[in-house]
């Protein structure tokens, strides 16, 4: 168990220290996501719908599109030049290798997350008042199942043609839940409700954590076994 | 939203017009396939 | 032609004599509903349409999860299978609500529960089905459509949930529900007599799918 983690930990680590010499899959993802939020300001009528109407559903859907571009990058890497052969070979286990992979993803798109919501608040001039625990736990337990769908998905489609498109096609119906439920919890705290309300819409939110990451764990080293 | 009882027949017949079509072409379609094969062999 | 494939294009056959007589009986014989006029004659063939429809979505999540125990390349063509045959349902029930909707609610597409659950459930089959595109190695294909299709089996009671905690528009269940099914006999039978002979048509495509495809692989093994 302690090697487990060990080995996974050692894959985070590289995969983290990679990404930090070019930064380009993380500088285009917060890009995409600060150009997502300007794009969603001019695209409505200022007249007819107020921003805090449109602010739930802007920043849900700004943070986790970027995800997708940071998750997309997970596996993309390891391709050039037979990495994905290599790490394969090496002496850990094929949970390691997810385990290392989830937690370099969660790494990158909590770096999203974290450029997106000041962003957010800066560009919709929203107060978040005594509501940001309530977001940043909604945030967080979204994140923790979608990225677990994410790392098991971005391994399949690197391996198929049109793996950028590949991608979100397939993970989209899997964001719908979290999204939604993140969205109703976002409203409710925006608009100053007490916590208590959030509490089942938070729940919902740990089961399908814990249900897709124990399914990733269990499917993805049957993903390659040659 | 009730409608009086003539009305809406034309997306009745729609309906129903469109679900043979699709079942029934998929179902030609699988029997053409199954020709083809079986002129193969 | 194999047996299998006979026997698939048999069922199919009796599947759509059936379907016929289902039509025959629901625009003939069922009563014009007073309220919502000859359109609620859809409900005949759009309710068993998404029965099928997720029927073959739980045929492809089963078949996933054995094709992942057990390895047997016929679990995989099973699924494939399975999935196809559902996208031709799921294109049933998504054409069919609408053409319902618009007379008797007034509107094409409404974002109610289970409308938005069956576009899900199709949106699921055409990922599955782009996948299984875009792989080319038989192996690699199977294994990845198999954990698609086994994540997309526990998604769908979330989607679910998602969906029926907004308002609904849709009819409440009719059929199975706890206490006896509210609808007039004649109804009800034309009811029953339409999932009859969707089921059995399903099982007859789904047969000849299977078959069919196999039977291509074999002959491509061979030649």
């Amino acid at each position: 168990m302690a090697d487990l983690f060990r080995a996974a930990l050692a894959i985070a680590i590289k995969d983290i220290r990679v990404e930090g010499r070019s930064r380009t899959a993380l500088i285009s993802a917060v890009t995409f996501a600060a150009l997502v939020l300007v794009i969603f300001n001019f695209a409505r009528d200022p007249g007819a719908l107020p921003k805090s109407a449109l602010a739930p559903s802007v920043l849900w859907i700004t943070f986790t599109f970027a995800a997708v571009i940071a998750l997309n990058r997970s596996f993309a890497l390891e391709k050039e030049n037979a990495a994905l052969d290599g790490l394969l070979l090496a002496p850990v286990s094929r949970s390691a290798v997810f385990l290392g992979k989830y937690l370099a993803n969660l790494a990158f798109v909590f770096v999203v997350l974290a450029v997106t919501l000041p962003l957010f608040v800066l560009f919709f001039d929203v107060g978040f008042e005594g509501g940001l625990p309530g977001i940043l736990a909604a945030a967080v337990l979204a994140t923790l199942g979608f990225v677990a769908v994410g790392t098991v998905f971005a391994a399949i489609t690197v391996r198929t043609r049109f793996a950028d498109l590949m991608l979100p096609l397939l993970l989209f119906p899997f964001l719908m839940p979290p999204v939604t439920w993140a969205v109703q919890i976002t409203t409710r705290l925006l608009s100053g409700r007490p916590v208590g309300e959030i509490l089942g819409w938070l729940r919902l939110l740990a089961l399908y954590d814990v249900v897709f990451v124990t399914l990733s764990l269990l499917l993805f080293p049957l993903l390659m076994d040659e | 939203m009730p409608v009086d009882a003539n009305g809406g027949g034309g997306y009745m017949v729609a309906a129903y017009v469109v679900t043979a079509v699709i079942l029934g072409g998929y179902a030609l379609m699988l029997w053409r396939k199954a020709k083809r094969i079986a002129s193969s062999e | 032609m194999t047996t299998l494939a006979k026997r698939g294009l048999a069922i199919t056959a009796v599947g759509l004599l059936a379907l016929a007589a289902v039509y025959v009986l629901a625009l003939a014989y069922t009563p014009i509903e007073r309220a919502q006029g000859l359109p609620q004659k859809i409900f005949y063939i759009h309710v068993p349409a998404a029965w099928c429809a997720l029927l073959s979505f739980s045929l492809v999540g089963i078949a996933s999860i054995l094709y992942l125990w057990l390895r047997d390349p016929r679990l995989d063509l099973f699924a494939e299978s399975a999935a196809n045959v559902g996208l031709a349902f799921s294109l049933v029930m998504l054409t069919t609500g609408p053409l319902w909707g618009k007379p008797v609610w007034g509107t094409w597409w409404t974002w109610d529960a289970r409308l938005t659950f069956t576009l899900f459930l199709f949106f699921l089959f055409v990922g599955y089905r782009a996948l299984r595109s875009a792989v080319q190695d038989p192996g690699e294909r199977a294994r990845f459509s198999a954990v698609l299709g086994i994540f997309g089996l526990l998604l769908v009671p979330f989607v679910h949930l998602t969906v029926y905690l907004f308002r609904t528009l849709h009819p409440q269940p009719i059929v199975l529900k706890p206490s006896a099914p509210s609808l007039p006999g004649e109804m009800l039978r034309a009811l029953l007599a339409s999932l009859g002979a969707y089921t059995i048509l399903m099982a007859g495509l789904l047969m000849t799918r299977y078959a069919l495809a196999r039977d291509e692989r074999e002959e491509r093994d061979a030649g």
